[in-house]
């Protein structure tokens, strides 16, 4: 009966945002075509949508761009991720160690990291490599604090009641601390991800031969307005997509909670 | 199983323990504990009643006096120990089964082995069909009856119990008295237990040891003398329980109006 009235009310509320979604393209058609706003800086649904049809069907010149800006995304997640684990993991063994790094680690931690940018091209090239540091960058640190907050708060029972069971250091180490620890690195990591797109795009959008940031900025480069909110309409599809992944992936890992 | 007095049994002498800061928290206890008895500690909260537990569990470091249990010094970690706090401390990771397992995993126990004894005293404590769920999926009541499967897992032969039922409702608790008695009445072992509830301890034990308030000393030693097996509810009921209860909590009374912790 309950779960009943509620089904109805979610249907009720995917009519009302399809209803509005449909006003909305209708008047945003509307003011463009009769140029009641010059379609220059909003562009024209319909010409955005062709735009769509045409990159992924036809030439599938977005899907191409999509790989490159993809795998690099990968590429700095992967590492970006393992590194902050790893020195995450170090940090609450050694805690002199991260004493000894804090001031590095938070100085580079409050730089905003697009204006390392200049730097890893200076370094790694026009390249997949300074797109994959830039998201690297965001990643690891993102991760690092997740994993360090996780395993720190253990709970101290836990811990004792390992010791009476008989558990060594090691043991105590992998099997209590760190999978303890796995809800809040989860969280970091799904946060991580989002950020080595955005480093991604941001250092393909800056120079770059390849990628959707490149393409965004040569359409926008060009007046192509409708191409540009293509790209965006893809981007945010493509977060929205790579958010339910993590999420799907955390409910099935983490599914005693 | 089977207990020798040298295997199974709990030697305290003239054990002092100090507190950073100079707090006494225990006060020249001696006490013998022997193979297969229930022997609980009742005292006002914060007596030092814990703190003789960790000493003796070894996860505090004995400052003075001598302590040996199941023939050896305290260490945590040692097979011939089992432990069980108030707090289920269940890992929300591992099932039921799982966490039953937990012992046997860390101290090298073969898993088909391991998982048979879990299976065996996940019945026994009667979650016999709930071993594949997830403590977070469990009561109050059933969480507290895997850490007592856990806390028997290990075949250790002196287990060491701080306010295990502490946190239950009075209901649950009974049931819970119970499944530990079967437990115990199945497999001997030598247990120290902790309570603020003088029923639970005339109940459960063979002997209760009356602590006095800080600094803790042990200040009566009181022999219950009604026969085993014992069920629970049905001594609820019964006269004679209620005479030794009474009997215990004067003695009590005397002990504390003796050191001043209660008026005359």
């Amino acid at each position: 009966m309950n779960a009943a009235t509620d089904s109805k009310k979610s249907h009720a509320v995917l009519v009302m945002q399809i209803m509005s979604l449909a006003v909305f393209l209708l008047l945003w058609e509307w003011a463009s075509k009769t140029k009641t706003i010059d379609p220059l800086f909003i562009g024209q649904p319909s010409k955005i949508f062709a735009y769509l049809y045409q990159s992924i069907f036809v030439d599938q010149s977005l899907l191409k761009e999509a790989a490159w800006t993809l795998s690099e995304t990968a590429a700095a997640f992967i590492l970006g991720s393992l590194a902050g684990i790893a020195f995450g993991l170090l940090f609450v063994l050694y805690e002199w160690l991260e004493r000894f790094l804090d001031p590095l680690f938070s100085g580079l931690n409050s730089l905003p990291r697009i204006a390392l940018a200049p730097l890893f091209l200076l370094w790694f090239g026009l390249g997949p490599t300074s797109k994959i540091a830039l998201g690297f960058s965001l990643t690891f640190f993102i991760v690092l604090n997740n994993t360090v907050a996780g395993a720190r708060s253990v709970d101290p029972d836990w811990i004792v009641l390992a010791r009476m069971l008989g558990a060594s250091k090691a043991r105590i180490f992998f099997k209590v601390t760190l999978v303890s620890a796995v809800p809040t690195i989860f969280s970091g990591l799904r946060l991580g991800l989002i950020y080595a797109l955005l480093g991604v795009i941001g250092g393909e959008i800056i120079a770059s031969q390849h990628g959707l940031g490149q393409l965004l900025s040569l359409l926008a480069n060009t007046f192509e307005t409708n191409g540009v909110f293509a790209v965006l309409f893809f981007l945010a599809v493509l977060g929205m997509a790579l958010s339910k992944l993590m999420s799907a992936l955390e409910a099935y890992l983490l599914r005693w909670r | 199983m089977n207990l020798t007095e040298r295997s199974a049994s709990i030697d305290i002498e003239n054990v002092n323990h100090l507190f950073l800061g100079g707090v006494r928290a225990v006060n020249d206890a001696t006490l013998r504990i022997h193979a297969g008895e229930f022997v609980s500690l009742v005292g006002p909260s914060s007596c030092g009643k814990t703190t003789l537990l960790n000493l003796i569990a070894g996860l505090i470091e004995l400052q003075d006096g001598r302590i040996s249990v199941a023939g050896g010094a305290p260490r945590a970690g040692r097979n011939e120990v089992a432990y069980m706090l108030a707090r289920d401390c269940l890992y929300p990771w591992r099932t039921a089964l799982e966490n039953v397992m937990l012992g046997g995993e860390f101290r090298g126990v073969p898993k088909a082995e391991r998982m048979a004894r879990a299976r065996e005293l996940l019945k026994h404590v009667g979650l016999g069909e709930f071993e594949d769920h997830f403590p977070k999926a469990l009561s109050h009541g059933m969480r507290q009856r895997v850490a007592l499967a856990r806390t028997f897992s290990l075949d250790s032969p002196v287990m060491l119990m701080d306010e295990p039922f502490g946190a239950l409702d009075a209901q649950t608790k009974l049931q819970l008295e119970d499944v530990l008695l079967d437990l115990w009445s199945a497999e001997k072992r030598t247990v120290l237990f902790i309570t603020h509830d003088l029923n639970e301890a005339v109940t459960l034990s063979d002997r209760v040891i009356v602590m006095s308030p800080r600094p803790g000393r042990i200040i009566a030693d009181i022999p219950i003398p009604l026969p085993r097996p014992r069920s629970v509810r049905a001594l609820q009921k019964d006269p004679h329980y209620h005479e030794i209860y009474a009997d215990v909590w004067s003695r009590l009374e005397e002990g504390l109006i003796q050191v001043g912790a209660l008026p005359q």
